[in-house]
């Protein structure tokens, strides 16, 4: 395979992207070389390299995944180091965006690289051909740019850029790397002035903070529309430009326009504010300087958020203007309908935004799947251009582009009312620049649920569980409640998958395509059991979820999970209690039921202490397990990727890592084929716990804590029915208690707790505010 | 009968447990290295040694079965020695210097050898698997963590956390100073490391700290306590050991007599001020020597944490100025088993150095206890 032969990087310029790009490789475990300058004071020739692996280490969100993959980073400085590059199969430059100095780095990589090793730019402003002149036809063949998104660990997007001379085989080396290695979603790009997504990106934000000033909204009202109703994250516009910096601006438009042809529309609404130009020069940059459109007023040892009102450029509290209403909120189409402020500005940036977005192709992309991708994975979009403009409709959006003397893309008039997105014969597709659809392929080893269901029905669904079938004898359990939430229906599906999956199947895994793996059970359900004193169902649903997953775990198939971002509670505990887990590196999984004053109740407690008892680095004797487990469970910790999960004993060292979110399900379905010949169930485990003396042991450290001021009262009785439970409760160390004893120790603990009022209280506080009480 | 003598004392270099270049070692190589260093020093004819008394608070993994007799194998001393391991926490070495002196006493051997040993690395304080008795636990302040224990004694002494930092800050500066002039250069017996590495100084102390430091540092054990990091002694990994044997013996085999055992005391308190242990084993030893605390002229007693020195120094009426003129735990460390062979040994050499008569040298001891040596010159 070809990814097989990038075995070394090489990153030179330790600047945020680039020990950026740094990490994610380590991340891959790969080893990785970091390369920067010499200083010109100082005695440490290599401290800029190492400084920005120092800042990283202490950078939230982080950009390393655990602590190894740090180690995985050697640093360097380009006077005494470049000879190492000939140990790497590819260097990526993430310099400073100056012609000059890039092409004489370039001229002396070309000395010190192995024939073959490909050398990538980081560059988003200037032209390929530009870069490689002056190299050899040797050099040229293995040079193309590698366009990342900051942060490199979180985005998906990289716009891949090959030149004339680039030889295809080593852009599919670099293409497979970084799609199976970074977990990066390649884009092929054409060597067009700020390549796809920040073209249009740029546009867009020009296009908001212009409508704002000339139609007088304020920052919260601008953010309020060009946010969530419009497919963008809720930061809206100002709240984006804060969070990238607004120093940044000035530079992509000067880059832009001076890379543009005059006629490109960008030039046009190209234009800056005094009051911004002011903001730059005080020093308000947005979050990383003194403040931004918004800030935290922290005068008077109060937090207030307030924002800049863009007429008189003073800050004043923030508010909440509750404009949008209606359909306006849920469809595009109603959003730039809507009579009034709401429409206008909507429409003054979809409109041009859109119509921009339609005239770059195939001129920055070939496809109109390189837009959508580019902007839903480079700027969190939630659809593309072209899938607005499906939703919109393609004759309305150019009635009204018509209407307003906007320019009509040639696309949109080839399209000819045209969707540019169709379902046939149960695969998707999409309108070509020859006017034809054409299948959207996925490369070999992606396997989409989306897909799949495009050309099949579920084999069993209810309300909050589907099953389907995903091929070669797996089927896949899909949460489809909201949020994931886990219930008595998800139960149920469960308990009637088995035989189906005995009699018919070879496997199951468990995976979704929704924001998260799933936050855990239903907890409004729960509360409204609770309220109602329903004990006796609550009860039930407890025993069921326990029954639940136990017959997953000794079901005579393989069963394997695969989580993906957050996996909480009974999300954590599916994993738990299935043969093998292939996670996405972007997990987050954690045991957090403590801080809604419960305990896990679905497995959880015993399946921790097993994993810690299986781990052979831990020293032996009733406790050490225990304790590791309480720890863990009773700080509701969750790791922050999959390498932590590991680390803290959710995964087993064995368990797969995915660190791309579209293998995920292919993957998790290998790895549960590679287990059915020969597949046994797990024998079940006995438990030889220390009981009451173990509960006095961890009660002593809560009380430590408790004093120290980092445990509540109620986390002193929450921690205590967890202590008796993982302890074994009344148990003594001659004694094994079964799994089924720890599920009744379990359960009962957890039906005391949820009897507690200020449990009750805690789970009430967690569905009005999204945050755990403390109390 | 004759006189007990301290005729040698080495130690390790003491190193912050996790972080130091000490963490990847085992307690029993390091002892082993520390007593091959004593017994070359003080020129001691092996063969006449009784018994390795070996001090640790947390006697299991890498520090269990029976750590003492091993050490005497791993340092391929006669195999006609004898091992033992002692546990009175921290108390545990100091305790193998008592127990040497009245095997002397009784005729039941003329030279032993007292140690201490701890990995705070690589044996947990609490060990690996805490067991306490549930109904004690339930009634009494038994198990209560050491610096839960700091600030019950900081509260009924009424010590500031400024007072407290001044007296941590004067450790570190004495320290740092006994540093400079190389004061602890006899005394530690350097380690090498796999690598090559030749491990030979302290790398507890912080002689930089400064007064904003310290008041910099977040609270430890109690969110309305004062007791910090910087005023409590560092997890530390090290080992130490002393030559104690007969007088006569020394004489007869020309050892250097850095001092003489004058009297030993135990005493019991309440657990979770277990702090204030060196009180009464101090009046109790100062009694059975005869000498009142005027007498002294040299202590060396274990800061465990700034709070408990200083209610002793209160309690005691002692005289500032003549406590741990090299520093004490709070800079250099505390492993646990091995600080009070570190403690008798420094008094005994200060003893010489500076010229003086006696020496009385004292520890607190979790669950509750106090021990006190009172030294005189040889």
């Amino acid at each position: 395979m070809a990814d097989a032969t990038i075995k070394k990087v090489c990153v030179i310029g330790a600047g945020t992207m680039g020990a950026g790009i740094a990490a994610q490789i380590a991340n891959a475990g790969v080893p990785v070389l970091l390369l920067d300058i010499v200083p010109k004071e100082g005695d440490n020739r290599n401290v800029i390299a190492e400084g920005a692996v120092k800042k990283m280490l202490k950078t939230d969100p982080a950009p390393f995944m655990g602590k190894r993959a740090a180690k995985l980073v050697e640093t360097g400085n380009i006077e005494d180091d470049l000879g190492k590059v000939a140990e790497c199969d590819w260097v990526v430059e993430a310099i400073i965006e100056r012609l000059d100095i890039k092409q004489n780095l370039y001229a002396k990589l070309e000395e010190v690289r192995k024939a073959g090793t490909a050398v990538s730019s980081n560059t988003s402003t200037i032209p390929l051909e530009n870069l490689t002149d002056g190299r050899s036809d040797a050099f040229k063949q293995d040079f193309l740019i590698t366009h990342f998104f900051n942060p490199p660990r979180y985005m998906r997007l990289i716009e891949l850029v090959a030149g004339p001379q680039t030889n295809p085989a080593t852009v599919d080396m670099v293409r497979e790397f970084v799609d199976r290695k970074l977990g990066k979603t390649p884009v092929d790009a054409e060597d067009s002035p700020g390549f796809i997504a920040n073209r249009i990106g740029t546009f867009w934000i020009q296009a908001a903070v212009n409508a704002a000033f000339d139609q007088g909204l304020t920052v919260e009202e601008a953010d309020e529309i060009a946010g969530k109703p419009m497919g963008v994250p809720s930061t809206g516009v100002f709240g984006l430009v804060d969070l990238v910096g607004i120093d940044l601006m000035p530079h992509l438009m000067e880059s832009l326009t001076s890379t543009l042809p005059k006629d490109d529309p960008y030039q046009k609404i190209a234009r800056s504010e005094a009051l911004i130009e002011s903001m730059i020069e005080e020093g308000y940059t947005g979050r990383k300087g003194k403040g931004g459109f918004y800030r935290i007023n922290r005068e008077g040892g109060k937090k207030v958020k307030e924002a800049k009102d863009l007429k008189s450029g003073e800050y004043r509290a923030a508010a909440r203007p509750g404009i949008v209403r209606g359909a306006a909120k849920k469809s595009l189409k109603a959003l730039i309908s809507d009579k009034g402020k709401v429409g206008d500005y909507a429409w003054a940036i979809v409109g041009p935004t859109l119509s921009y977005a339609a005239s770059i192709v195939p001129e920055a992309t070939k496809t109109v799947l390189g837009i959508d991708d580019a902007m839903k994975l480079g700027y969190n979009w939630k659809t593309g251009p072209f899938e607005m403009i499906d939703e919109i409709g393609v004759a309305h959006l150019v009635e009204r582009l018509q209407a307003d003397g906007i320019p009509v893309p040639e696309i949109l008039k080839m399209a000819d009312g045209r969707k540019f997105y169709r379902v046939e014969g149960g695969k998707r597709q999409y309108l070509g620049t020859d006017g034809e659809y054409h299948d959207v392929e996925r490369a070999e080893g992606v396997l989409l649920l989306e897909d799949i269901k495009l050309s099949s029905e579920p084999l069993m669904a209810n309300g909050s569980a589907a099953l389907w079938d995903v091929g070669d004898g797996v089927v896949a359990l899909e949460f489809t409640g909201k949020m994931n939430a886990l219930d008595e229906q998800v139960m149920k599906l469960i308990q009637k998958a088995i035989p189906m999956v005995k009699k018919d199947y070879k496997a199951l895994v468990v995976y979704n395509e929704g924001s998260n793996f799933s936050a855990g059970a239903n907890l409004g359900l729960a509360l409204f059991a609770l309220n109602i004193a329903a004990w006796g169902e609550v009860e039930k649903s407890v025993k069921g979820g326990q029954d639940a997953y136990k017959a997953l775990k000794y079901a005579p198939f393989p069963v394997v999970s695969a989580p993906f971002g957050m996996t909480l509670g009974g999300g954590c505990e599916i994993c738990l209690n299935s043969d093998a887990i292939q996670a996405h590196a972007e997990t987050y999984i954690g045991l957090v039921e403590c801080g809604v004053g419960i305990i896990p109740g679905w497995g959880g407690c015993g399946e921790m202490i097993s994993r810690w008892e299986d781990n052979p680095r831990h020293p032996n004797g009733p406790m050490p397990a225990v304790s590791k487990a309480f720890e863990i469970i009773s700080t509701a910790t969750v790791a922050r990727s999959a390498s932590e999960a590991k680390e803290h004993g959710f995964l087993r060292r064995d368990d797969g890592v995915s660190m791309n979110r579209d293998r995920l399900l292919f993957d998790a379905k290998q790895r549960a084929l590679a287990m059915v010949d020969g597949y046994e169930a797990p024998e079940k485990p006995e438990y030889r716990l220390p009981g009451p003396t173990g509960k006095a042991a961890l009660e002593l450290a809560v009380e430590s804590f408790h004093r120290q001021g980092k445990a509540t009262d109620h986390d002193v009785t929450v921690s205590g029915e967890l202590a008796y439970v993982l302890s074994g409760g009344n148990t003594d160390v001659t004694e094994t208690l079964t799994e089924a004893d720890m599920l009744k120790l379990e359960r009962e603990a957890f039906m005391r707790l949820v009897r507690n009022p200020k449990s009750q209280a805690r789970v009430e506080h967690m569905l009005e505010t999204g945050k755990p009480l403390r109390n | 009968m004759s006189d007990v003598v301290i005729a040698g004392y080495v130690r390790s270099p003491f190193h912050p447990a996790y972080r130091g270049a000490l963490a990847k070692v085992r307690p029993d190589d390091l002892a082993a290295n520390t007593i091959k260093g004593l017994i070359e020093r003080t020129g001691v004819n092996a063969e006449d040694i009784e018994d390795v008394l070996m001090g640790c608070a947390f006697p299991e993994g890498e520090q269990g079965f029976n750590i003492a007799r091993l050490v005497v194998l791993l340092a391929d001393l006669p195999l006609s020695i004898g091992g033992m391991t002692l546990n009175r926490f921290c108390g545990s070495s100091m305790s193998a210097v008592h127990y040497a002196a009245g095997q002397i006493a009784m005729g039941a051997g003329e030279v032993f050898i007292a140690a201490g040993v701890e990995s705070m690395s690589r044996v947990p304080m609490t060990g690996f698997n805490p067991m306490p008795n549930p109904e004690l636990a339930e009634r009494s302040a038994a198990y209560i963590g050491m610096g839960d224990t700091a600030e019950n004694v900081a509260r009924k002494y009424e010590l500031t956390r400024e007072a407290q930092e001044a007296f941590a800050l004067k450790s570190q500066q004495k320290a740092g100073e006994a540093m400079k002039k190389g004061s602890f250069k006899d005394e530690i017996v350097p380690f090498t490391l796999p690598d090559g590495t030749v491990i030979e100084t302290d790398a507890t102390p912080r002689p930089q700290t400064t007064a904003e430091d310290l008041a910099g540092l977040k609270l430890s054990f109690d969110e309305n306590g004062t007791v910090t990091a910087g005023t409590a002694s560092p997890l530390t990994d090290g080992a130490a050991a002393l030559l104690v044997c007969s007088a006569d013996y020394a004489a007869k085999n020309g050892l250097k007599v850095m001092a003489k055992v004058k009297s030993m005391a135990i005493s019991g308190c309440a657990p979770e001020i277990m702090g204030i242990g060196p009180v009464e084993s101090s009046k109790k030893a100062l009694q059975r020597a005869g000498l009142t605390i005027d007498n002294i002229d040299v202590i060396e007693l274990n800061e465990a944490f700034s709070s408990q020195s200083l209610a002793t120094i209160g309690d005691l009426g002692i005289d500032e100025s003549k406590i741990n003129l090299d520093g004490g735990a709070i800079a250099i460390g505390h492993p646990l088993g091995a600080t009070g062979a570190r403690i008798v040994g420094k008094a005994a050499s200060l003893l010489q150095r500076e010229g003086k008569k006696y020496a009385l040298v004292t520890q607190c001891i979790g669950g509750g206890q106090g021990i006190a040596t009172v030294l005189e010159t040889a």
